[in-house]
Protein backbone atom coordinates (compact mmCIF):
# COMPACT_ATOMS: atom_id res chain seq x y z
CA UNK A 1 0.00 0.00 0.00
CA UNK A 2 1.22 3.41 -0.65
CA UNK A 3 1.00 5.68 1.92
CA UNK A 4 1.23 9.53 1.76
CA UNK A 5 3.08 11.44 4.30
CA UNK A 6 2.24 14.71 5.95
CA UNK A 7 4.99 16.64 4.07
CA UNK A 8 6.69 19.91 4.32
CA UNK A 9 5.37 20.84 7.82
CA UNK A 10 8.20 24.05 8.29
CA UNK A 11 8.70 27.07 6.52
CA UNK A 12 12.23 26.17 6.24
CA UNK A 13 11.21 23.17 4.60
CA UNK A 14 8.56 24.95 2.66
CA UNK A 15 11.18 27.00 1.32
CA UNK A 16 14.02 24.90 0.43
CA UNK A 17 11.20 22.66 -1.38
CA UNK A 18 9.52 25.84 -3.44
CA UNK A 19 13.58 26.40 -4.26
CA UNK A 20 14.68 22.66 -5.00
CA UNK A 21 11.40 20.71 -5.87
CA UNK A 22 13.16 18.47 -4.45
CA UNK A 23 10.60 16.60 -1.86
CA UNK A 24 10.06 12.54 -0.32
CA UNK A 25 7.26 10.64 -0.61
CA UNK A 26 6.61 8.31 1.84
CA UNK A 27 6.37 4.79 -0.25
CA UNK A 28 6.09 2.28 2.89
CA UNK A 29 6.44 2.96 6.72
CA UNK A 30 7.65 -0.10 8.67
CA UNK A 31 7.64 -0.47 12.40
CA UNK A 32 9.30 -3.74 13.34
CA UNK A 33 9.04 -4.40 16.62
CA UNK A 34 11.26 -7.31 18.26
CA UNK A 35 11.79 -8.56 21.75
CA UNK A 36 14.78 -11.30 21.30
CA UNK A 37 17.75 -10.77 23.74
CA UNK A 38 19.53 -7.26 23.11
CA UNK A 39 17.41 -6.72 19.73
CA UNK A 40 14.54 -4.59 19.84
CA UNK A 41 13.87 -3.71 16.11
CA UNK A 42 13.18 -0.45 14.51
CA UNK A 43 11.33 2.18 12.35
CA UNK A 44 11.94 2.11 8.76
CA UNK A 45 10.80 4.51 6.23
CA UNK A 46 11.15 3.79 2.54
CA UNK A 47 10.50 6.99 0.52
CA UNK A 48 11.41 8.05 -3.00
CA UNK A 49 12.13 11.61 -3.84
CA UNK A 50 10.17 14.25 -5.87
CA UNK A 51 10.81 17.21 -7.45
CA UNK A 52 12.39 18.63 -10.18
CA UNK A 53 16.37 18.40 -11.28
CA UNK A 54 15.97 14.86 -9.98
CA UNK A 55 17.34 13.93 -13.01
CA UNK A 56 21.02 15.60 -12.94
CA UNK A 57 21.69 13.88 -9.61
CA UNK A 58 23.54 10.72 -9.83
CA UNK A 59 22.95 9.46 -5.90
CA UNK A 60 20.66 10.51 -2.81
CA UNK A 61 20.61 10.01 0.80
CA UNK A 62 18.56 10.99 3.24
CA UNK A 63 20.08 11.89 7.19
CA UNK A 64 17.67 12.02 9.66
CA UNK A 65 18.97 14.58 12.02
CA UNK A 66 15.93 14.40 14.88
CA UNK A 67 13.29 12.41 15.24
CA UNK A 68 9.70 12.00 18.01
CA UNK A 69 7.10 9.99 18.65
CA UNK A 70 3.64 11.82 19.44
CA UNK A 71 4.49 10.65 22.65
CA UNK A 72 7.37 12.36 23.26
CA UNK A 73 10.26 10.41 23.31
CA UNK A 74 13.16 10.88 20.99
CA UNK A 75 13.68 8.39 18.42
CA UNK A 76 17.93 8.08 17.87
CA UNK A 77 18.24 8.05 13.91
CA UNK A 78 20.57 4.62 12.57
CA UNK A 79 23.58 5.17 10.43
CA UNK A 80 21.90 2.66 8.02
CA UNK A 81 20.93 3.86 4.99
CA UNK A 82 23.41 7.01 5.56
CA UNK A 83 25.14 5.93 2.65
CA UNK A 84 24.94 7.58 -1.03
CA UNK A 85 22.44 5.43 -3.02
CA UNK A 86 22.51 5.31 -6.55
CA UNK A 87 19.44 6.95 -8.31
CA UNK A 88 19.02 4.09 -10.51
CA UNK A 89 19.32 1.05 -7.69
CA UNK A 90 15.64 0.21 -6.36
CA UNK A 91 13.86 2.27 -8.08
CA UNK A 92 15.51 5.42 -6.42
CA UNK A 93 13.84 4.47 -3.24
CA UNK A 94 15.41 5.51 0.00
CA UNK A 95 15.87 4.05 4.07
CA UNK A 96 16.02 6.09 6.67
CA UNK A 97 15.83 4.18 10.03
CA UNK A 98 15.73 4.98 13.85
CA UNK A 99 14.59 3.62 17.03
CA UNK A 100 11.37 2.11 17.92
CA UNK A 101 9.12 4.43 18.84
CA UNK A 102 6.64 3.58 22.12
CA UNK A 103 3.36 0.94 21.31
CA UNK A 104 0.75 3.49 22.27
CA UNK A 105 2.15 6.33 20.01
CA UNK A 106 0.41 7.29 16.76
CA UNK A 107 2.60 8.91 14.88
CA UNK A 108 6.56 10.54 14.25
CA UNK A 109 8.28 13.32 13.11
CA UNK A 110 11.89 13.53 11.73
CA UNK A 111 13.79 15.78 10.73
CA UNK A 112 16.59 16.19 8.30
CA UNK A 113 18.21 16.50 5.27
CA UNK A 114 17.73 14.94 1.44
CA UNK A 115 21.01 15.00 0.47
CA UNK A 116 22.03 14.75 -3.86
CA UNK A 117 25.37 13.96 -5.41
CA UNK A 118 25.69 15.84 -8.67
CA UNK A 119 28.69 15.28 -10.10
CA UNK A 120 28.32 17.58 -12.78
CA UNK A 121 28.14 21.00 -10.47
CA UNK A 122 31.92 20.04 -9.98
CA UNK A 123 34.47 19.37 -11.91
CA UNK A 124 36.91 18.12 -9.63
CA UNK A 125 34.03 15.59 -8.84
CA UNK A 126 34.99 13.44 -12.00
CA UNK A 127 38.70 11.81 -11.91
CA UNK A 128 39.47 9.84 -15.12
CA UNK A 129 42.93 7.92 -14.37
CA UNK A 130 44.27 6.63 -17.61
CA UNK A 131 46.25 3.73 -17.78
CA UNK A 132 45.62 3.59 -13.80
CA UNK A 133 46.52 -0.43 -13.43
CA UNK A 134 49.57 0.18 -15.07
CA UNK A 135 51.77 0.74 -11.95
CA UNK A 136 50.38 -1.13 -9.05
CA UNK A 137 51.43 -1.12 -5.58
CA UNK A 138 52.22 2.71 -6.03
CA UNK A 139 49.24 5.44 -5.28
CA UNK A 140 47.47 6.65 -8.14
CA UNK A 141 48.43 9.81 -9.63
CA UNK A 142 46.35 12.97 -10.64
CA UNK A 143 46.38 16.82 -10.07
CA UNK A 144 42.98 16.63 -8.70
CA UNK A 145 43.25 13.95 -6.47
CA UNK A 146 46.41 15.36 -4.87
CA UNK A 147 44.35 18.76 -4.61
CA UNK A 148 41.46 16.70 -2.87
CA UNK A 149 44.01 15.10 -0.51
CA UNK A 150 43.19 12.00 -1.76
CA UNK A 151 45.50 8.47 -1.75
CA UNK A 152 44.30 5.42 -3.81
CA UNK A 153 46.73 2.70 -4.16
CA UNK A 154 45.76 -0.43 -6.96
CA UNK A 155 47.44 -3.12 -5.46
CA UNK A 156 48.84 -6.50 -7.53
CA UNK A 157 48.30 -9.73 -5.91
CA UNK A 158 51.37 -9.59 -4.16
CA UNK A 159 50.78 -6.34 -2.74
CA UNK A 160 47.09 -7.71 -1.91
CA UNK A 161 48.50 -10.94 0.06
CA UNK A 162 51.24 -8.34 2.13
CA UNK A 163 48.32 -6.18 3.16
CA UNK A 164 45.97 -9.12 3.86
CA UNK A 165 48.98 -10.24 6.05
CA UNK A 166 49.59 -7.22 7.78
CA UNK A 167 45.55 -6.78 8.68
CA UNK A 168 45.57 -10.48 10.02
CA UNK A 169 43.91 -10.09 13.68
CA UNK A 170 46.41 -11.39 16.43
CA UNK A 171 46.83 -11.29 20.58
CA UNK A 172 48.37 -7.58 19.73
CA UNK A 173 45.00 -6.50 17.28
CA UNK A 174 42.50 -8.14 19.76
CA UNK A 175 43.44 -6.16 22.55
CA UNK A 176 43.44 -2.72 20.66
CA UNK A 177 40.36 -3.65 19.65
CA UNK A 178 39.48 -4.57 23.34
CA UNK A 179 40.99 -1.38 24.91
CA UNK A 180 39.22 0.66 21.38
CA UNK A 181 35.56 -0.91 22.49
CA UNK A 182 36.24 0.01 26.18
CA UNK A 183 37.29 3.53 25.60
CA UNK A 184 34.22 3.82 23.80
CA UNK A 185 31.95 2.61 26.38
CA UNK A 186 30.40 -0.61 24.28
CA UNK A 187 29.59 -2.87 26.87
CA UNK A 188 31.75 -6.01 27.42
CA UNK A 189 29.13 -8.66 25.83
CA UNK A 190 29.04 -6.12 22.71
CA UNK A 191 33.20 -6.01 22.44
CA UNK A 192 33.36 -9.58 22.62
CA UNK A 193 30.72 -10.15 19.88
CA UNK A 194 32.47 -7.87 17.89
CA UNK A 195 35.52 -9.60 18.28
CA UNK A 196 33.77 -12.81 17.54
CA UNK A 197 32.51 -11.39 14.56
CA UNK A 198 36.24 -9.98 12.98
CA UNK A 199 37.54 -13.21 13.61
CA UNK A 200 35.02 -14.70 11.62
CA UNK A 201 35.38 -12.06 8.45
CA UNK A 202 39.29 -12.79 9.20
CA UNK A 203 38.69 -16.79 8.28
CA UNK A 204 36.81 -15.97 5.31
CA UNK A 205 39.66 -13.90 3.76
CA UNK A 206 40.04 -15.16 0.67
CA UNK A 207 42.45 -13.92 -2.54
CA UNK A 208 39.83 -12.35 -4.74
CA UNK A 209 39.48 -14.10 -8.06
CA UNK A 210 41.98 -13.24 -11.11
CA UNK A 211 40.87 -10.00 -12.82
CA UNK A 212 39.62 -8.44 -9.69
CA UNK A 213 40.67 -4.97 -9.30
CA UNK A 214 42.09 -3.88 -5.60
CA UNK A 215 42.71 -0.36 -3.99
CA UNK A 216 43.96 0.49 -1.16
CA UNK A 217 43.64 3.76 0.69
CA UNK A 218 42.02 4.68 4.46
CA UNK A 219 38.29 4.79 5.17
CA UNK A 220 38.46 8.32 5.45
CA UNK A 221 39.76 8.89 1.73
CA UNK A 222 37.23 6.07 0.70
CA UNK A 223 34.11 7.74 2.46
CA UNK A 224 34.84 10.46 0.17
CA UNK A 225 34.33 8.26 -3.08
CA UNK A 226 30.87 7.71 -4.55
CA UNK A 227 32.07 5.16 -7.00
CA UNK A 228 34.98 3.70 -8.89
CA UNK A 229 34.46 2.71 -12.81
CA UNK A 230 36.75 0.49 -14.70
CA UNK A 231 36.67 1.33 -18.57
CA UNK A 232 37.58 -0.79 -21.23
CA UNK A 233 39.56 -0.37 -23.92
CA UNK A 234 36.69 1.51 -25.73
CA UNK A 235 36.64 4.03 -22.73
CA UNK A 236 33.13 2.40 -21.23
CA UNK A 237 32.82 0.96 -17.67
CA UNK A 238 32.88 -2.67 -17.90
CA UNK A 239 29.99 -4.01 -16.10
CA UNK A 240 31.40 -4.83 -12.31
CA UNK A 241 29.88 -8.08 -10.57
CA UNK A 242 30.72 -7.64 -7.71
CA UNK A 243 31.59 -3.81 -5.22
CA UNK A 244 32.90 -4.57 -1.93
CA UNK A 245 34.81 -2.56 0.98
CA UNK A 246 36.23 -3.91 3.64
CA UNK A 247 37.82 -2.02 6.59
CA UNK A 248 40.48 -3.06 9.43
CA UNK A 249 40.27 0.74 11.63
CA UNK A 250 41.48 3.31 9.11
CA UNK A 251 42.93 0.33 6.66
CA UNK A 252 40.85 -0.21 4.10
CA UNK A 253 40.42 -2.17 0.42
CA UNK A 254 37.94 -1.86 -1.92
CA UNK A 255 37.61 -4.87 -4.40
CA UNK A 256 35.96 -4.68 -7.60
CA UNK A 257 34.76 -7.98 -9.78
CA UNK A 258 34.73 -6.94 -13.20
CA UNK A 259 32.83 -9.14 -15.48
CA UNK A 260 35.79 -9.25 -18.19
CA UNK A 261 39.40 -8.82 -17.04
CA UNK A 262 40.14 -5.09 -17.28
CA UNK A 263 42.97 -4.46 -20.36
CA UNK A 264 46.74 -3.32 -19.29
CA UNK A 265 45.93 -0.10 -20.21
CA UNK A 266 42.63 0.68 -18.43
CA UNK A 267 41.50 3.64 -17.01
CA UNK A 268 39.86 4.35 -13.37
CA UNK A 269 36.99 6.65 -13.59
CA UNK A 270 36.46 8.01 -9.48
CA UNK A 271 33.14 9.83 -8.67
CA UNK A 272 34.48 12.19 -5.68
CA UNK A 273 31.75 13.34 -2.97
CA UNK A 274 33.24 17.07 -3.17
CA UNK A 275 31.78 19.89 -1.12
CA UNK A 276 30.08 21.93 -4.40
CA UNK A 277 28.73 18.32 -6.31
CA UNK A 278 26.45 18.23 -3.03
CA UNK A 279 23.04 19.67 -2.51
CA UNK A 280 21.48 19.37 0.86
CA UNK A 281 17.49 20.50 1.25
CA UNK A 282 16.50 20.26 4.89
CA UNK A 283 12.94 18.46 5.74
CA UNK A 284 10.37 17.58 7.94
CA UNK A 285 8.07 14.67 7.66
CA UNK A 286 4.99 13.29 9.87
CA UNK A 287 3.97 9.72 9.22
CA UNK A 288 1.28 7.83 10.70
CA UNK A 289 2.66 4.62 12.31
CA UNK A 290 0.78 1.45 11.01
CA UNK B 1 13.50 -13.19 28.35
CA UNK B 2 10.30 -14.24 29.76
CA UNK B 3 9.57 -17.56 30.56
CA UNK B 4 5.92 -18.87 30.28
CA UNK B 5 4.38 -21.78 31.34
CA UNK B 6 2.91 -23.84 29.04
CA UNK B 7 0.06 -26.17 29.41
CA UNK B 8 0.76 -29.20 27.29
CA UNK B 9 -1.61 -31.88 25.99
CA UNK B 10 -1.89 -35.06 24.32
CA UNK B 11 -3.79 -35.13 21.11
CA UNK B 12 -2.38 -38.33 19.68
CA UNK B 13 -2.34 -41.20 21.37
CA UNK B 14 0.79 -42.38 19.88
CA UNK B 15 2.83 -39.78 21.62
CA UNK B 16 4.55 -39.78 25.11
CA UNK B 17 2.71 -38.00 28.62
CA UNK B 18 5.23 -36.44 29.40
CA UNK B 19 4.32 -32.65 30.06
CA UNK B 20 7.44 -29.81 28.61
CA UNK B 21 7.94 -26.30 29.29
CA UNK B 22 7.95 -23.93 26.33
CA UNK B 23 10.05 -20.59 26.58
CA UNK B 24 8.97 -17.57 24.47
CA UNK B 25 12.17 -16.63 22.37
CA UNK B 26 10.92 -14.23 20.21
CA UNK B 27 8.22 -11.72 19.82
CA UNK B 28 8.09 -9.78 16.36
CA UNK B 29 5.47 -7.51 15.68
CA UNK B 30 6.07 -6.44 12.42
CA UNK B 31 3.47 -3.30 11.54
CA UNK B 32 4.05 -2.17 8.12
CA UNK B 33 1.72 -0.10 5.39
CA UNK B 34 2.86 -2.29 2.73
CA UNK B 35 3.46 -6.74 2.59
CA UNK B 36 4.30 -8.90 4.65
CA UNK B 37 2.57 -7.89 8.36
CA UNK B 38 2.50 -10.28 10.90
CA UNK B 39 3.06 -11.17 14.49
CA UNK B 40 5.87 -14.23 14.63
CA UNK B 41 6.17 -15.72 17.87
CA UNK B 42 8.82 -18.22 18.38
CA UNK B 43 9.14 -20.89 20.95
CA UNK B 44 11.63 -22.95 22.76
CA UNK B 45 10.73 -25.90 23.59
CA UNK B 46 14.02 -26.67 26.13
CA UNK B 47 13.11 -30.61 26.40
CA UNK B 48 13.32 -31.44 22.44
CA UNK B 49 16.90 -31.52 20.73
CA UNK B 50 16.73 -29.44 17.44
CA UNK B 51 18.76 -32.53 16.42
CA UNK B 52 15.52 -34.83 16.84
CA UNK B 53 13.08 -32.16 14.84
CA UNK B 54 13.53 -32.14 10.92
CA UNK B 55 10.85 -29.93 10.12
CA UNK B 56 7.82 -28.55 12.61
CA UNK B 57 4.46 -26.35 12.34
CA UNK B 58 1.83 -24.83 14.36
CA UNK B 59 -2.00 -25.00 14.11
CA UNK B 60 -3.57 -22.29 15.97
CA UNK B 61 -7.23 -22.63 17.21
CA UNK B 62 -7.26 -19.33 18.73
CA UNK B 63 -5.35 -16.02 19.53
CA UNK B 64 -6.39 -12.70 20.78
CA UNK B 65 -4.71 -9.44 21.96
CA UNK B 66 -5.98 -7.99 25.15
CA UNK B 67 -8.22 -5.77 23.11
CA UNK B 68 -10.19 -8.52 22.42
CA UNK B 69 -8.72 -8.45 18.83
CA UNK B 70 -9.01 -12.22 17.09
CA UNK B 71 -5.13 -12.82 15.82
CA UNK B 72 -6.07 -15.88 13.41
CA UNK B 73 -5.52 -14.85 9.93
CA UNK B 74 -8.89 -16.13 7.97
CA UNK B 75 -7.34 -16.26 5.07
CA UNK B 76 -4.17 -17.66 5.77
CA UNK B 77 -4.14 -21.42 4.87
CA UNK B 78 -3.12 -24.65 6.62
CA UNK B 79 0.38 -23.82 7.41
CA UNK B 80 3.04 -26.46 6.32
CA UNK B 81 5.94 -27.98 7.86
CA UNK B 82 9.46 -25.81 7.93
CA UNK B 83 12.33 -27.45 7.75
CA UNK B 84 14.69 -27.33 10.34
CA UNK B 85 17.16 -25.76 8.47
CA UNK B 86 19.54 -25.90 11.81
CA UNK B 87 19.55 -29.88 11.47
CA UNK B 88 23.11 -31.47 10.71
CA UNK B 89 25.36 -28.72 12.11
CA UNK B 90 26.87 -27.75 15.65
CA UNK B 91 23.60 -26.20 16.91
CA UNK B 92 21.74 -29.56 16.99
CA UNK B 93 21.75 -29.83 20.34
CA UNK B 94 20.16 -27.05 21.44
CA UNK B 95 16.62 -26.81 22.39
CA UNK B 96 14.24 -26.87 19.02
CA UNK B 97 12.18 -23.85 18.26
CA UNK B 98 9.03 -23.30 16.27
CA UNK B 99 7.21 -20.64 14.76
CA UNK B 100 3.59 -19.08 15.00
CA UNK B 101 2.29 -16.49 12.50
CA UNK B 102 -0.61 -14.43 13.55
CA UNK B 103 -1.95 -11.28 12.33
CA UNK B 104 -0.86 -7.61 14.01
CA UNK B 105 -2.37 -7.14 17.52
CA UNK B 106 -3.83 -3.55 18.10
CA UNK B 107 -1.21 -1.07 18.77
CA UNK B 108 -2.82 0.04 21.90
CA UNK B 109 -2.23 -4.11 22.62
CA UNK B 110 0.06 -4.57 25.27
CA UNK B 111 0.28 -8.19 25.26
CA UNK B 112 -1.51 -10.90 23.71
CA UNK B 113 -4.18 -12.80 25.74
CA UNK B 114 -4.11 -16.50 24.50
CA UNK B 115 -2.96 -18.26 21.72
CA UNK B 116 -4.39 -21.88 21.64
CA UNK B 117 -3.36 -25.00 19.36
CA UNK B 118 -1.11 -27.91 18.81
CA UNK B 119 2.35 -27.86 17.81
CA UNK B 120 3.57 -30.67 15.09
CA UNK B 121 7.28 -31.81 15.45
CA UNK B 122 8.70 -33.91 12.64
CA UNK B 123 10.93 -36.36 14.55
CA UNK B 124 12.73 -38.91 12.08
CA UNK B 125 14.26 -40.88 14.78
CA UNK B 126 11.11 -42.07 16.37
CA UNK B 127 10.10 -44.44 13.25
CA UNK B 128 12.85 -46.63 11.44
CA UNK B 129 11.00 -46.14 8.63
CA UNK B 130 11.14 -42.17 8.84
CA UNK B 131 14.22 -42.11 6.10
CA UNK B 132 15.86 -43.95 2.93
CA UNK B 133 19.31 -43.28 1.93
CA UNK B 134 20.26 -44.59 -1.01
CA UNK B 135 24.01 -45.04 -1.29
CA UNK B 136 25.50 -44.17 -4.65
CA UNK B 137 21.67 -44.19 -6.44
CA UNK B 138 22.88 -42.70 -9.61
CA UNK B 139 23.55 -46.20 -10.53
CA UNK B 140 20.08 -46.95 -10.71
CA UNK B 141 19.47 -44.91 -13.32
CA UNK B 142 16.28 -46.35 -15.10
CA UNK B 143 15.39 -48.57 -12.44
CA UNK B 144 13.42 -48.43 -9.05
CA UNK B 145 15.39 -47.13 -6.07
CA UNK B 146 15.02 -50.20 -3.50
CA UNK B 147 14.70 -49.18 0.10
CA UNK B 148 12.80 -51.14 2.88
CA UNK B 149 12.02 -47.61 4.32
CA UNK B 150 10.26 -46.90 1.24
CA UNK B 151 8.42 -49.70 0.53
CA UNK B 152 7.20 -49.33 3.93
CA UNK B 153 5.93 -46.15 3.13
CA UNK B 154 4.20 -47.07 0.08
CA UNK B 155 6.89 -45.10 -1.85
CA UNK B 156 8.07 -46.19 -5.27
CA UNK B 157 11.00 -44.18 -6.55
CA UNK B 158 12.48 -44.08 -9.96
CA UNK B 159 15.71 -43.14 -11.30
CA UNK B 160 14.36 -41.92 -15.11
CA UNK B 161 17.75 -41.92 -17.24
CA UNK B 162 18.23 -39.56 -20.47
CA UNK B 163 16.67 -42.41 -22.89
CA UNK B 164 13.04 -42.82 -20.46
CA UNK B 165 13.09 -38.65 -20.39
CA UNK B 166 13.51 -38.75 -24.35
CA UNK B 167 10.76 -41.24 -24.78
CA UNK B 168 8.26 -39.79 -22.76
CA UNK B 169 8.85 -36.70 -24.40
CA UNK B 170 8.25 -38.74 -28.01
CA UNK B 171 4.81 -39.92 -26.50
CA UNK B 172 4.23 -36.53 -25.23
CA UNK B 173 4.53 -34.96 -29.03
CA UNK B 174 2.65 -38.18 -30.43
CA UNK B 175 -0.13 -37.52 -28.09
CA UNK B 176 -0.28 -33.50 -28.89
CA UNK B 177 0.47 -34.17 -32.74
CA UNK B 178 -2.93 -35.91 -32.74
CA UNK B 179 -4.71 -33.33 -30.91
CA UNK B 180 -3.38 -30.47 -32.94
CA UNK B 181 -4.40 -32.67 -36.03
CA UNK B 182 -7.58 -32.58 -34.69
CA UNK B 183 -7.75 -28.66 -34.87
CA UNK B 184 -7.05 -29.36 -38.43
CA UNK B 185 -3.10 -28.43 -38.14
CA UNK B 186 -0.76 -30.20 -40.88
CA UNK B 187 2.14 -30.58 -42.81
CA UNK B 188 5.18 -27.55 -41.26
CA UNK B 189 2.84 -25.78 -39.26
CA UNK B 190 1.50 -29.18 -37.15
CA UNK B 191 5.61 -30.11 -37.05
CA UNK B 192 5.98 -26.25 -35.48
CA UNK B 193 3.59 -26.80 -33.30
CA UNK B 194 4.46 -29.80 -31.85
CA UNK B 195 7.98 -28.69 -31.63
CA UNK B 196 7.09 -25.43 -30.16
CA UNK B 197 5.13 -27.53 -27.21
CA UNK B 198 7.68 -29.51 -26.88
CA UNK B 199 10.18 -26.92 -25.93
CA UNK B 200 9.28 -26.35 -22.50
CA UNK B 201 8.31 -30.09 -22.24
CA UNK B 202 10.35 -32.19 -20.17
CA UNK B 203 13.43 -29.62 -20.37
CA UNK B 204 16.15 -31.39 -18.23
CA UNK B 205 18.95 -28.29 -17.04
CA UNK B 206 22.14 -29.64 -16.73
CA UNK B 207 23.25 -31.09 -12.92
CA UNK B 208 18.93 -32.12 -12.51
CA UNK B 209 18.47 -35.75 -11.62
CA UNK B 210 14.44 -36.87 -13.22
CA UNK B 211 12.73 -38.93 -10.95
CA UNK B 212 9.01 -40.53 -11.18
CA UNK B 213 7.82 -40.67 -8.16
CA UNK B 214 4.34 -42.73 -6.70
CA UNK B 215 3.61 -41.21 -3.13
CA UNK B 216 -0.02 -42.73 -3.05
CA UNK B 217 -0.08 -41.86 1.08
CA UNK B 218 1.25 -38.35 0.61
CA UNK B 219 4.73 -39.96 3.14
CA UNK B 220 7.15 -37.56 1.78
CA UNK B 221 8.17 -34.58 3.22
CA UNK B 222 12.11 -34.09 2.08
CA UNK B 223 14.11 -35.02 -1.21
CA UNK B 224 18.17 -33.84 -0.74
CA UNK B 225 21.51 -35.31 -1.82
CA UNK B 226 23.71 -36.04 1.00
CA UNK B 227 28.15 -35.76 -0.11
CA UNK B 228 30.43 -38.35 0.55
CA UNK B 229 31.03 -36.29 3.78
CA UNK B 230 27.56 -37.11 4.96
CA UNK B 231 26.63 -33.16 4.58
CA UNK B 232 23.23 -32.06 3.32
CA UNK B 233 23.02 -30.84 -0.42
CA UNK B 234 19.20 -29.04 -0.53
CA UNK B 235 18.58 -27.59 -3.14
CA UNK B 236 14.80 -27.79 -5.58
CA UNK B 237 12.32 -30.46 -6.46
CA UNK B 238 10.13 -29.43 -9.90
CA UNK B 239 7.65 -30.89 -11.10
CA UNK B 240 6.89 -31.26 -14.52
CA UNK B 241 4.19 -33.92 -16.69
CA UNK B 242 4.16 -35.98 -13.55
CA UNK B 243 8.21 -36.20 -13.40
CA UNK B 244 10.42 -34.68 -10.29
CA UNK B 245 13.21 -32.70 -11.19
CA UNK B 246 15.83 -32.90 -8.14
CA UNK B 247 18.95 -30.23 -8.65
CA UNK B 248 21.25 -28.72 -5.94
CA UNK B 249 22.88 -25.41 -6.07
CA UNK B 250 25.65 -26.92 -5.95
CA UNK B 251 26.18 -28.32 -9.55
CA UNK B 252 25.43 -31.86 -10.39
CA UNK B 253 25.51 -34.58 -7.84
CA UNK B 254 28.96 -36.61 -8.05
CA UNK B 255 29.25 -40.19 -8.16
CA UNK B 256 29.42 -41.20 -4.61
CA UNK B 257 26.38 -38.83 -3.55
CA UNK B 258 23.51 -40.10 -1.77
CA UNK B 259 19.89 -39.38 -1.89
CA UNK B 260 18.23 -39.13 0.72
CA UNK B 261 14.05 -39.19 1.58
CA UNK B 262 12.61 -38.21 4.90
CA UNK B 263 8.75 -39.84 4.94
CA UNK B 264 6.20 -38.62 7.41
CA UNK B 265 4.69 -41.62 9.59
CA UNK B 266 1.79 -42.12 12.03
CA UNK B 267 5.14 -42.76 14.79
CA UNK B 268 7.31 -39.32 13.88
CA UNK B 269 4.52 -36.74 13.70
CA UNK B 270 4.20 -35.83 17.08
CA UNK B 271 1.43 -33.75 18.16
CA UNK B 272 1.15 -31.57 21.66
CA UNK B 273 -1.68 -28.75 22.52
CA UNK B 274 -0.15 -26.01 23.87
CA UNK B 275 -1.48 -22.86 25.17
CA UNK B 276 0.13 -19.02 25.65
CA UNK B 277 -0.92 -16.41 28.46
CA UNK B 278 -0.38 -13.07 28.64
CA UNK B 279 2.60 -12.51 25.69
CA UNK B 280 4.15 -9.39 26.26
CA UNK B 281 4.34 -7.41 23.15
CA UNK B 282 6.85 -5.36 21.66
Amino acid sequence: MRAVAFLVLSTLTLAAYAQSGVGVDIDEVVDNRVTYGDLVGNLELRVKLKGTGLDKASAARIVVKEARDDRGNALTPSKLGNDFTPRDYNSGMLQMFVSTPARAASSVTLKGTIELFVPTRDPNAVVKIDKALAKLDAPLSHAKLKSAKLSITPLSPTGYAERMKSRKLDDAKIAELRAEGKKQGVPDKEIEMAIEMAKAFDSMDSAPPDGSVILAGTKSDFDRIFRVEVLGADGKPIDTNSRSTSSRGEDTLMTLQPSNTPPANAALLLYLLTAKSQMSFPFELKVNLP
Amino acid sequence: MNRIFIALALTFASVSAFAIDITVQRVNDRRTSGSFSQLGITLELPKIKSGDVAASRVLVTAAKDETGRDLIDPQAGEPQLETNHQLGNETAARPVTVSVTLKNPDRKALKVSEVRGEIELFMPSKDPNSVAEIAKFQSFSGKVLAHKALKANGVEITLISPAQIAAEKKKLGDAKRKEYEGYGYEGEALEQAVAGHLEYVLRTEPGEVALRIKDPNKRIEEVVFLNAAGELKRGSLREDEGYHFLSTWEGPPQADWKLRVSMRTPKNLVRHAFALKDVPLP
